[in-house]
């Protein structure tokens, strides 16, 4: 398979031989990271809040360090790590706040993050909300624009929800853990774009601990950490470049 | 014998005090019989919903078959915390094993309850308009064929469940409108106004849409048999037409 602007079909060796995630930067918008957790430790970057200030009806921003409510963002973090142990991770926590004003919390922490600098943004999470809809949207598209990939979860729920079922972002759905040393997988049909561990992966959870957890939230932190790896390779690859050589290094490409 | 305005007034009380208590869980008998359902499709010791309760914050345990569900009935949790939790937060259904490894589920959950579980399967119960709650099974049998996708079949009992919510509180919503345009209609100061204004007051404000469309009810009532079969018939074909249409929201 040719890539637009890369001269040969790439190959895994191109893609990713060698390449350890460094110089790229990944915001985790999830439920903020345990940085002493031992699966995540190494290159941390800047940690933000975002929450509801119920009296002001606006989204508040807080800078500086932060624990992670649920486990989950130390489990995403942990995951990156493993696979692109260089990369630096930021956190964006959305969630552990109250549930009020959370899909305007969630856009404002995904428009923080698309904006903060960091060359990929993980969403594993998502909203069903049509009010939503043109405000992801925007988000999605100037981060497409910006050469910024977001890799969004798909969500098992039999309606659509955003972001991830846009066609700017790479939408990752879980599948079985493989034998082969890239286990990802060319999604069957639209609008999931590839598949990756996500069932039964022992995963970091909150307060040192390891959990085995199954969902597509595990797995679109795999496909971060690959998009890391390759950016820290190929720096000047434009997010639909990223996919096509996400695609070209499946286990069934060509299938 | 009664007048037909006092049995009115009593029809408005009755529906003031029954209406809040069966609408905002849905249909009980039917959620009862869905986890009871799910519970035995995915060979699990429990299944529940729990309903998000905006005011305070709280995942509200209202239904529960199976293992403890005695105990889990009424509970009710911080939204902000669990397996449970992340789910309603995220939107994103998630599994998990060897829950005894995450000490804090296993005092927050399990000691209140009596039971133990290993292993627990959540997927948000939610509709487009809101995050209603979330349906959780409890060490499901994963040994079973086909449970490689119970969490896909999960999603589609969480539908059903939403439905019957959704639909549940559409139609008490409608009902307090109803009531609320009852009480307009008739006669000021009368005793029926003053019931059925106070049994809408009662069941909380309603949906402003909503009480433009019982409006427009009350009124279609008063036309001939014809007018309202067309009525029906354009209604019909408007929800035939905006069900077909992606949702394109104006900002």
């Amino acid at each position: 398979m040719r890539v637009p602007g890369i001269s040969a079909a790439p190959s895994r060796e191109w893609a990713l031989g060698g390449a350890t995630g460094a110089g790229i930067r990944v915001a985790l918008v999830d439920s903020g990271v345990d940085v002493t957790h031992p699966a995540v430790t190494g290159l941390v970057g800047p940690a933000v809040t975002f929450s509801w200030d119920m009296e002001a009806e606006a989204v508040d921003r807080v800078e500086g360090p932060h624990d992670d409510v649920f486990g989950h963002g130390t489990a995403c973090a942990g995951i990156i790590r493993a696979v692109a142990p260089e990369c630096e991770i930021s956190s964006v926590r959305v969630l552990g706040s109250r549930l009020t004003g959370r899909g305007e919390v969630f856009a404002e922490g995904l428009r923080w993050a698309v904006e903060s600098g960091a060359q990929v943004v993980n969403l594993s999470l998502s909203t069903g909300k049509p009010d939503f809809y043109g405000l992801f949207h925007e988000i999605a598209d100037r981060a497409h624009h910006a050469g910024v990939v977001l890799v969004c979860a798909m969500n098992n729920v039999p309606a659509p929800t955003y972001p991830s079922e846009y066609a700017s972002v790479i939408s990752v759905a879980a599948t079985d853990p493989s034998e082969d040393d890239v286990p990802l997988l060319c999604a069957a049909r639209p609008p999931a774009d590839f598949g990756a561990p996500g069932i039964d992966v022992s995963v970091a959870w909150a307060g040192g601990a390891t959990m085995v957890m199954t969902g597509n939230s595990f797995a679109a932190p795999y496909v971060s950490g690959l998009v890391a790896r390759l950016l820290s390779k190929h720096p000047g690859l434009r997010p639909y470049e990223v996919k096509s050589v996400l695609r070209a290094i499946a286990t069934n490409a060509g299938a | 014998m009664a007048t037909s305005e006092e049995l009115l007034a009593e029809l408005g009380q009755l529906a003031g005090v029954v209406g809040p208590v069966f609408a905002p869980s849905g249909s009980r008998e039917l959620l009862l019989s869905l986890t009871e359902t799910a519970r035995r499709l995915f060979g699990a010791a429990a299944c529940s919903i729990a309903l998000l309760d905006e005011e305070t914050d709280e995942l509200v345990y209202t239904t529960a078959a199976g293992a403890g569900a005695e105990d889990v009935t009424g509970m009710r949790l911080p939204a902000s915390q669990g397996v449970a939790g992340f789910v309603v937060q995220s939107g994103q259904a998630v599994a998990a094993t060897d829950l005894g490894r995450d000490p804090r589920f296993a005092r927050d959950v399990a000691e209140s309850t009596g039971y133990l579980p290993q292993a627990i399967l959540a997927v948000p119960v939610s509709s487009p308009r809101r995050m209603i709650g979330v349906l959780s099974l409890l060490d499901r049998d994963a040994s079973r064929p086909g449970a490689e996708r119970d969490m896909e079949m999960a999603s589609v009992f969480a539908e059903q469940a939403a439905l019957a919510i959704e639909g549940s509180a559409a139609f008490a919503d409608l009902g307090r409108a109803l009531l609320a345009q009852l009480a307009a209609a008739a006669a000021e100061g009368s005793t029926l106004a003053a019931t059925a204004s106070a049994a809408a007051e009662a069941a909380g404000p309603a949906d402003a849409d909503l009480a433009a469309v019982a409006a427009l009810l009350a009124e279609l009532g008063r036309s001939g048999p014809r007018e309202r079969r067309l009525a029906v018939r354009v209604l019909q074909e408007f929800l035939t037409y905006s069900g077909g249409r992606s949702p394109r929201p104006a900002r």
